[in-house]
């Protein structure tokens, strides 16, 4: 009697054992499931979120910025018709950012370019009339270079110290006179410094610093 | 007694604040010595080209134009002679017509060891005034070529620098004023 007893509670053990390890993995690989479900949720909500910002420009981001944020949610591969809409349009407005701010770059560069043509060629004709061998060649020369400005008084600002973001000025002069005071004084030019131009591409003000 | 030492305190405070604000900087205050020299030699440069018989009546009296306007409008010029003990002080365009019609076939005008001899100082208006001194030698030639008369003078410039404020393109411009004070003949050699 007393063996019969034991034999049922063993087998009666072995029975909770086997059942309770099956439903412990089973809830695991649910637990998991749920976990993953969860995460793409999430996802596809941020993406949504995110996506939808940039579309309405809601969104500080860089542009850099915004392409990274793209490249992510492409990365995570959801597979959500919602998003890949949004991924198509949001493509496709960077795109037309990207092609906007190279554009802009390249303008710049160009600018700058020209800057530093007039710079030069301001500089080279200073220095020409501040060498000429003579006042007609001096005068010729002048007018030459008054050609590049609206007029003849278009005001010239000489920097005499720069401290602290500060500058210090000499006494506001015109081109002509600047001009004619190089002819006079047979001196190496200022430095440009900034060159103002009007819409028809003359200049309109300059600064120069002492060197 | 406490009460009075708080305000003394207070007036002291600010009035060490009022001196750093009137203070230059090294940096600045060099550049301000540096302008006011510059347009002494320009005044040099000046006096050369009217002195010149090479220069062209019509530039001549653009270059008068430009002299004068480094000066401060009743500035005079001292001129002197080896043959008088007086000297003479022009108006600054007087100065330039006279020295027009100086009677020489050719003139030489050399300015020379142009320096400080008593350094900008603030005033209480706020105007920097200093003294430069240049020494001029002066040469007279006759149609022949031969040198007709000679002298060198010491002279002393007043130089003021003031700060003042115009408006270009929509902004304000902050800059030194230099003017050119009275020209005065300190001593005249034959040297």
């Amino acid at each position: 009697m007393k063996n019969r007893i034991t034999t049922v509670i063993m087998v009666l053990l072995a029975v909770f054992v086997t059942l309770g390890g099956t439903t412990s993995c089973k809830s695991k690989k649910r637990l998991a499931k749920e976990a993953a479900e969860a995460e793409y949720k999430s996802r596809v909500e941020q993406a949504t979120k995110d996506l939808n910002a940039i579309l309405d420009d809601e969104t500080l981001w860089t542009l850099e910025e915004k392409e990274a944020r793209v490249k992510t949610i492409k990365d995570w591969n959801l597979q959500n018709a919602e998003v890949d809409d949004l991924l198509f349009q949001v493509e496709k407005k960077l795109a037309r950012e990207r092609a906007q701010k190279e554009e802009e770059e390249r303008m710049n560069a160009q600018q700058q370019q020209q800057q530093e043509a007039a710079n030069v060629v301001l500089e080279k004709n200073f220095n020409s009339i501040a060498r000429a061998g003579g006042t007609a060649q001096a005068n010729r020369l002048i007018n030459e270079t008054l050609g590049l400005f609206e007029s003849a008084n278009v005001p010239v600002l000489i920097i005499i110290s720069q401290n602290a973001g500060f500058n210090d000025y000499d006494r506001p002069t015109t081109i002509e006179k600047y001009l004619n005071y190089l002819k006079d004084q047979k001196k190496t030019a200022d430095k440009v410094y900034e060159i103002k131009y009007n819409d028809n591409g003359k200049i309109n003000e300059l600064e120069l610093i002492k060197k | 007694m406490k009460k009075i030492i708080a305000t003394l305190a207070l007036v002291l405070c600010f009035a060490g604040i009022s001196l750093a604000q009137d203070e230059l900087s090294f940096e600045r205050k060099q550049a301000i010595d540096s302008l006011a020299l510059e347009k002494v030699r320009d005044l040099s440069k000046y006096i050369k080209i009217v002195g010149s018989k090479d220069t062209p009546f019509s530039e001549a009296n653009r270059v008068i134009d430009r002299a004068e306007e480094l000066f401060m409008s009743d500035a005079e010029i001292g001129v002197s002679s080896l043959s008088s003990n007086q000297i003479t002080y022009y108006r600054v365009r007087k100065y330039f017509e006279h020295l027009m019609r100086l009677n020489y076939d050719r003139v030489e005008i050399e300015w020379y060891n142009i320096e400080y001899v008593s350094d900008l100082q603030r005033q209480p208006d706020g105007t920097y005034v200093g003294v430069i001194t240049i020494f001029q030698t002066f040469r007279g030639y006759d149609a022949e070529g031969n040198l007709a008369y000679k002298d060198t003078t010491k002279k002393d410039i007043t130089v003021y620098v003031k700060r003042k404020e115009t408006q270009i393109g929509g902004r304000t411009i902050g800059f030194w004023d230099v003017l050119l004070g009275d020209m005065r003949v300190k001593e005249t050699s034959n040297r």
